[in-house]
């Protein structure tokens, strides 16, 4: 069964691309639900800051090779420490994707024993991919004030 | 034969017979392949890759370096023996290059190791990647390129920088004490 007929109300972007807008309790389902009617392949997941919003976006992208079709499942969640549930037992790639979306945004996901030092090495401050983190601030704070060795 | 002598000889032996550590990073390493084979051909200037670092005599850091890579550098660069050069690759090991905003690669590589020769270019084409080794000949042949001596006497700065770098965080800047100038 195609995406449109699993979920009344998915919208179709363009032909081929499919969103559907979910709580963060009806993604479990959600994924099982695709995956038992074609959309095998797991695609990725990311991670959007809608800082004004004062959300994150997960969109967890599935793709069928019967469909030829792209599914995207768009959940929002506070960005304020609000955790999610780990899918890792449904696709086992999932886990890697949610390790990094840990490491860059704090997202913790519940049932995920890997969650911890990923790409970073002893990073000690906020996570960098977080919109209020300021990058170029934190640059000309760090590197550009590393002083030159002395040569005397 | 006096002193001085032999490390002139030595000099003129070892600027035709670089080994180059085979440590790629950043984009840069796609410009090795050509200046390797057959098109450009290194090798008819005694220049070759090295896969371990203790035998190794020449360090190209290919271009940007994250701190997690700059942790490996160091631990490579170091191992390697003396005498040791190293050729900054590409605008990003010169002041970070297109990422100079990046909050994890470091932006001036000199502060963290001893740079001889320094490659401008994003990325530098093969002519200006072997223009820089026949540079570095020169300068080893006229004894100029003491990057390594550099490590050795400033050991505490570049470590002090490299800890700043690895922890993410500013230390105190120590001032250098009179006597501990004299001693090293
Ligand atoms: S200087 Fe340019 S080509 Fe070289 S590593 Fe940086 S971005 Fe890549």
């Amino acid at each position: 069964m195609k995406a449109k007929e699993l979920f009344p109300d998915a919208q179709e972007l363009r032909k081929g691309r499919v969103r559907i807008e979910l709580d963060k309790e009806q993604i479990t389902d959600a994924l099982k639900k695709l995956k038992e009617n074609g959309y095998t392949h797991f695609v990725m997941l990311s991670c959007v800051d809608w800082i004004k919003e004062g959300k994150f976006e997960l969109v967890y992208h599935m793709w069928s090779y019967e469909y030829k079709e792209h599914v995207m499942l768009s959940v929002k969640i506070n960005r304020d420490g609000e955790d999610v549930v780990s899918n890792r037992e449904l696709f086992p790639q999932i886990e890697t994707y949610e390790r990094e979306i840990h490491e860059m945004f704090g997202v913790n996901f519940v049932g995920n024993p890997r969650l911890g030092e990923f790409i970073l090495e002893g990073w000690p401050h906020m996570p960098p991919m977080r919109k209020d983190f300021d990058t170029e601030k934190f640059v000309k704070d760090l590197y550009y004030k590393i002083p030159e060795v002395n040569e005397e | 034969m006096k002193h001085e002598e032999w490390k002139k000889i030595s000099r003129i032996m070892s600027k035709r017979s670089l080994w180059m550590v085979h440590f790629c990073t950043g984009c840069g390493a796609m410009e090795m392949p050509p200046v390797m084979t057959s098109r450009y051909d290194m090798e008819r200037f005694g220049i070759f890759a090295m896969a371990t670092p203790r035998q190794a005599d020449v360090f190209l850091v290919t271009g940007y370096l994250a701190v997690k890579t700059l942790k490996r550098v160091v631990q490579v660069y170091e191992q390697m023996r003396d005498p040791k050069y190293v050729i900054g690759f590409g605008s990003c090991t010169i002041n970070g290059g297109m990422y100079w905003d990046s909050y994890n690669t470091i932006k001036d590589l000199s502060k963290y190791i001893p740079v001889d020769v320094y490659i401008a270019g994003c990325m530098p084409r093969p002519e200006a990647i072997i223009d820089s080794f026949l540079k570095l000949m020169d300068m080893i042949d006229k004894g100029e390129a003491i990057g390594w001596q550099k490590y050795r006497k400033y050991y505490d700065q570049y470590k002090r920088n490299q800890k700043m770098a690895f922890e993410y965080r500013l230390d105190e800047v120590k001032p250098i004490k009179e006597d501990d100038k004299n001693e090293s």
